[in-house]
């Protein structure tokens, strides 16, 4: 055995101790978070430069819809 | 084995011949450098999105997630979902604007902006070395799973016992002759051909066998019956129900727990790939506006929540109706062959020489477009002018798919059998601390070209030692267990050289002189300034 070894192994058994359910929280709250970026950013980053922008052209509404469905698929999957 | 008719063939041969004819067409209007490089930065998000989902599936991939599928459960579905989707949506929004404003051909053109060129030759020998030879596994590997997988065989004549050789001549040459022609467009128009087909005929079998099965409900009742079957004969953990699960235990025997698919696949190397793959970054380069460039990858991953549904669940599908197959890989193949009627059994064939072929054009232009830039135009001849990259561009290409031809031969004559799934390993050697350079190169102003040289060689030095650790021969020698107890490691070896790599790009950056303000301004990302 070299420390490496013995890192890897307590690395190993104290991941273990999470419990499933808090690991699906962390599946699920890193898509959540991204949303909470996506919305927080000026509308300038997310709408094409110049024109006048209908809703749909906001990147917004598109990249919080992508990061939705990873939102149902991890708390359902 | 699907047994196909000559409705099928015809298929086949007319999907070929129309993405052959629409490659040329687009090869006439190429005039200049970045006409070939970067499809004279007239690309639109559509074409660009889809081209990168395209790019991204490969034919391995189709049979390889629908056997992993069937032999582990959905949880390999991880790699399209949450080992790419949220990575997609960071690039989108904080890298690729820099890339595309800053005008570049290729990302270590952009590191050499940002540190030196040390940095640049060392990233672009890196991804040169890994494409080049990619391009070779790739034709290899594809034609070897179209012999084995839908049993193409000549029984008797010259060609018999010559299959392999001659699917890879054939799918070298038919990529080859558009990709020199028309370079990134023909490479991006063809993907979009290639993609709709691609998840057409997968979706057609996800159809035909959910209505065969009775449903979804029904599908992941017979599943569950199966695990308890065999967990009543099993006394393993193997036998724990797993197959529709999503989010496996660190212990479990598959090679997909959830710290490494988390950790390694979702916070490194999947952003990694999506940020700083030049085959993948390269047609957001040639997109029209910063705008389209960022809509291309939000576009992309909307598409990818659908493609484990398309070539995930099918593996599952098999799962129930052939439990019992000797060969993982097989799943799909023989889902095809016992389900679909004829004339749609070759869409699904065409479907596989399009996923197969979309990831061959996209290396090969890529490695192509290092090598002329990073190394041709930057070290050989730097006034060099669009006309005669150009010319080096196609003779690059022709140079590179020779040598992917020699070394998919060369390998088809050895042992192969880990061949694939090592190159994938030598992808994660360098992928992880190439994105610690990337990150600090944009997000930390501190950061200097000496740091992230030493940085970078040193994560890659971590994960050769790792891997070099865990082989058995070596264990055995030295006496020791191997260090990751999970079957195929490298998610845990980008981990970790990542890690060192970014401690070392600190402690050094700290270390040496600052790089100049006027040197970096505008290469580093600031919330208040970048995002708007």
């Amino acid at each position: 055995m070299t420390p490496l070894h013995y890192i890897g192994d307590w690395l190993r058994s104290t991941l273990m101790l999470i419990p499933m359910g808090t690991v699906r929280v962390l599946f699920v709250a890193l898509p959540v978070l991204l949303i909470l970026w996506v919305l927080r950013l000026p509308r300038a980053a997310t709408t094409p430069p110049g024109t006048e922008c209908r809703r749909f052209e906001n990147l917004k509404l598109w990249a919080v819809l992508a990061l939705l469905i990873q939102v149902v698929i991890y708390a359902l999957g | 084995m699907p047994s196909f008719s000559w409705i099928d063939y015809t298929v086949v041969v007319a999907y070929l011949a129309g993405t052959v004819a629409i490659g040329l067409a687009i090869g006439r209007r190429i005039s200049s450098g970045r006409d070939y490089f970067l499809a004279g930065r007239r690309l639109s998000w559509w074409l660009i999105g889809t081209s990168l989902v395209a790019t991204d599936i490969g034919g391995t991939d189709i049979i390889g997630v629908g056997g992993a599928s069937y032999q582990y459960g959905l949880a390999v579905g991880n790699f399209e979902w949450i080992g790419c989707v949220p990575a997609m949506i960071v690039a989108a929004f904080v890298f690729i604007p820099f890339f595309w404003r800053a005008g570049v051909y290729t990302i270590p053109e952009f590191m050499e902006r940002r540190f030196n060129a040390g940095v640049r030759s060392a990233l672009a020998l890196c991804w040169l070395l890994f494409m080049a030879s990619n391009v070779g596994i790739m034709l290899f590997a594809s034609a070897r799973m179209f012999v084995t997988a839908f049993g193409l065989q000549f029984d008797g004549g010259l060609l018999a016992g010559h299959e392999i050789t001659l699917c890879l001549l054939v799918t070298a040459a038919l990529v080859g002759v558009y990709t020199l022609a028309g370079g990134l467009a023909a490479v991006v128009y063809t993907d979009v051909i290639q993609c709709t087909v691609m998840i057409g005929g997968c979706l057609m079998v996800l159809v035909f066998g959910l209505i065969e099965v009775g449903g979804v409900g029904a599908l992941v009742e017979r599943v569950q019956e199966i695990e308890q079957a065999r967990a009543a004969t099993t006394a393993a953990a193997s036998a724990a129900p797993q197959h529709t699960a999503l989010i496996l235990p660190v212990d479990t025997p598959s090679p997909f727990p959830w710290t490494a698919i988390l950790f390694g696949l979702g916070l490194i190397l999947s952003p990694a790939y999506w940020i700083g793959n030049q085959a993948i970054v390269q047609r957001s380069l040639g997109a029209r506006s910063e705008f389209e460039a960022k809509a291309a990858y939000i576009w992309g991953a909307l598409l990818k929540n659908l493609i484990p549904l398309i070539i995930a669940v099918p593996g599952l599908i098999a799962f129930v109706r052939f439990p019992d197959l000797d060969q993982a890989d097989n799943a799909f193949p023989t889902l095809v062959a016992s389900m679909l009627p004829i004339g749609v059994k070759g869409l699904f064939l065409a479907a596989f020489a399009a996923a197969l072929m979309s990831s061959v054009d996209s290396y090969l232009n890529s490695a192509a477009t290092i090598l002329t830039n990073d190394l041709y135009r930057r070290f050989i001849r730097p006034s060099a002018d669009e006309r005669r990259l150009l010319r080096v561009g196609r003779l690059t290409t022709v140079g590179l798919l020779i040598w992917a031809i020699g070394f998919g031969l060369y390998i088809s004559q050895i042992e192969s059998s880990g061949i694939y799934v090592i190159f994938q390993t030598l992808m994660a050697f360098f992928q992880g601390p190439a994105f610690a350079v990337l990150l600090a190169g944009l997000l930390w102003r501190r950061a200097t070209g000496p740091g992230a040289l030493v940085g970078f060689l040193g994560g890659i030095a971590t994960s050769v030692s790792l891997f070099t650790l865990n082989q058995e021969a070596i264990c055995e020698w030295l006496n020791l267990k191997p260090l990751f107890q999970v079957e195929e490691p490298f998610l845990f070896f980008s981990i970790w050289a990542f890690l060192v790599a970014a401690v070392l790009i600190v402690v050094v950056s700290l270390l040496t002189r600052r790089e100049p303000d006027e040197k970096i301004r505008g290469l580093i990302y600031r919330r208040g300034r970048d995002a708007s």
